[in-house]
């Protein structure tokens, strides 16, 4: 793992950095979500590490090799981590896999079949829509139980 | 434009969720980008439209692609100008009108009624310049059925409206599953059983029936 990228909590685990949409926080689904999670967590614990190794590493001598190699890496990383939490403090990707999880199979597909869904998402192969935006609305409640 | 479905129940979450899955799958291997953001009526205060577009752009420059380090760059400017200054909301919106023409992406948002009406507004105006920038851009938006004018009237040309909710046979369905669940089941009969499967769905409103099926079935009876 190079430090360099490591960007925060909302960073995906190494071992999900693989091909996909110039940028997507969120993971592909899959059936790993437990897995996803436990790596999620472990991801998290392991910066918070992390910048407090960089704290008292400012204060202490670093004489290894071994050190000061770990303490530019986390340079760029709290750096990187820094300039993102300044930029919004605001980070929904556990509040998606908290969705994610409950969601149940295949409630909402119906959505996703429509034509009005594909024409927005421009998958259909008809041609885009010329409205940019889907606004899907019902009243609160119901779905949420429907999913317990 | 307005269609008419209701052949499934969704909530907003389980909505959004599914969506922001559904395309991060069908965008797998193209150049595009999904972000997306859940607004939440008990952190309203931060769920500020600056904060909320800097969350999505912060998802956008957490790509590692060559306009990312570029944004980067200009961010680390700001963050380090004299005085220290907080992200203003005119430069994320230039950012965000940056990224979003040069690239397909997918901006999804999640209850929406849950934000305050003064930063709903500027959200809109935002979103509104986003797109007059950006042809590609696309913005999925689910919330209460009262924003829907405000949505329409906001971003006047640009907006298909659809309508979920559950069917009466979603409601019957979901009252079974709960029958069957009774934690007193001597205490249930098929002659109730059948009443209650017949007038709930009648004379209640969606949310009702979720607040009367929070409840013990004692209660209901």
């Amino acid at each position: 793992m190079s430090g360099s990228h490591f960007i925060g909590p909302i960073a995906p685990h190494p071992a999900f950095v693989q091909p996909g949409p110039a940028f997507l926080f969120f993971h592909r689904p899959s059936n790993n979500d437990t897995q996803r999670r436990q790596l999620f967590n472990r991801t998290s614990s392991k910066h918070s590490k992390m910048s407090r190794y960089t704290i008292k590493d400012n204060t202490n001598c670093l004489n290894t090799t071994n050190s000061i190699t770990v303490q530019n890496n986390l340079t760029i990383a709290d750096d990187r981590f820094q300039l993102l939490t300044w930029l919004s403090p605001l980070d929904p990707g556990l509040r998606h896999w908290d969705i994610q999880e409950r969601r149940v199979k295949d409630v909402g597909e119906w959505l996703i079949g429509t034509e009005e869904f594909r024409r927005w998402c421009g998958l259909s192969g008809e041609g885009k829509s010329d409205k940019a935006v889907l606004f899907c609305y019902g009243n609160p409640g119901v779905g949420k139980t429907f999913i317990r | 434009m307005f269609i008419e479905r209701s052949e499934t129940v969704l909530t907003s979450g389980d909505d959004s969720s599914l969506v922001v899955d559904t395309l991060y799958d069908q965008t797998w291997g193209h150049s595009a980008g999904v972000t997306c953001f859940y607004f939440d009526f008990a952190a309203r205060k931060e769920q500020s439209a600056t904060n909320v577009l800097g969350s999505l752009l912060k998802q956008m420059v957490s790509g590692t692609g060559k306009i990312a380090e570029e944004i980067r760059q200009t961010l680390r400017e700001q963050k380090e100008a004299p005085g220290g200054r907080r992200p203003q909301l005119v430069h994320i919106v230039k950012m965000l009108q940056l990224i979003t023409s040069s690239q397909p992406t997918y901006i999804c948002i999640d209850a929406l009624d849950e934000c305050t009406v003064v930063e709903r507004l500027r959200l809109f105006d935002s979103l509104k310049e986003i797109l007059e920038r950006s042809p590609c851009a696309r913005v999925f938006v689910t919330a209460r059925p009262h924003i829907r004018d405000e949505i329409e009237k906001r971003l006047a040309g640009r907006v298909t409206s659809v309508s979920v909710g559950p069917t009466r046979d979603d409601i019957v369905g979901y009252l079974r599953a709960r029958l069957s669940e009774d934690e007193t089941p001597d205490a249930m009969d098929e002659v109730l059983e059948a009443e209650i499967l017949e007038n709930i769905p009648e004379n209640i409103s969606q949310m009702w029936v979720e607040k009367i099926l929070r409840m013990p079935s004692y209660i209901v009876r």
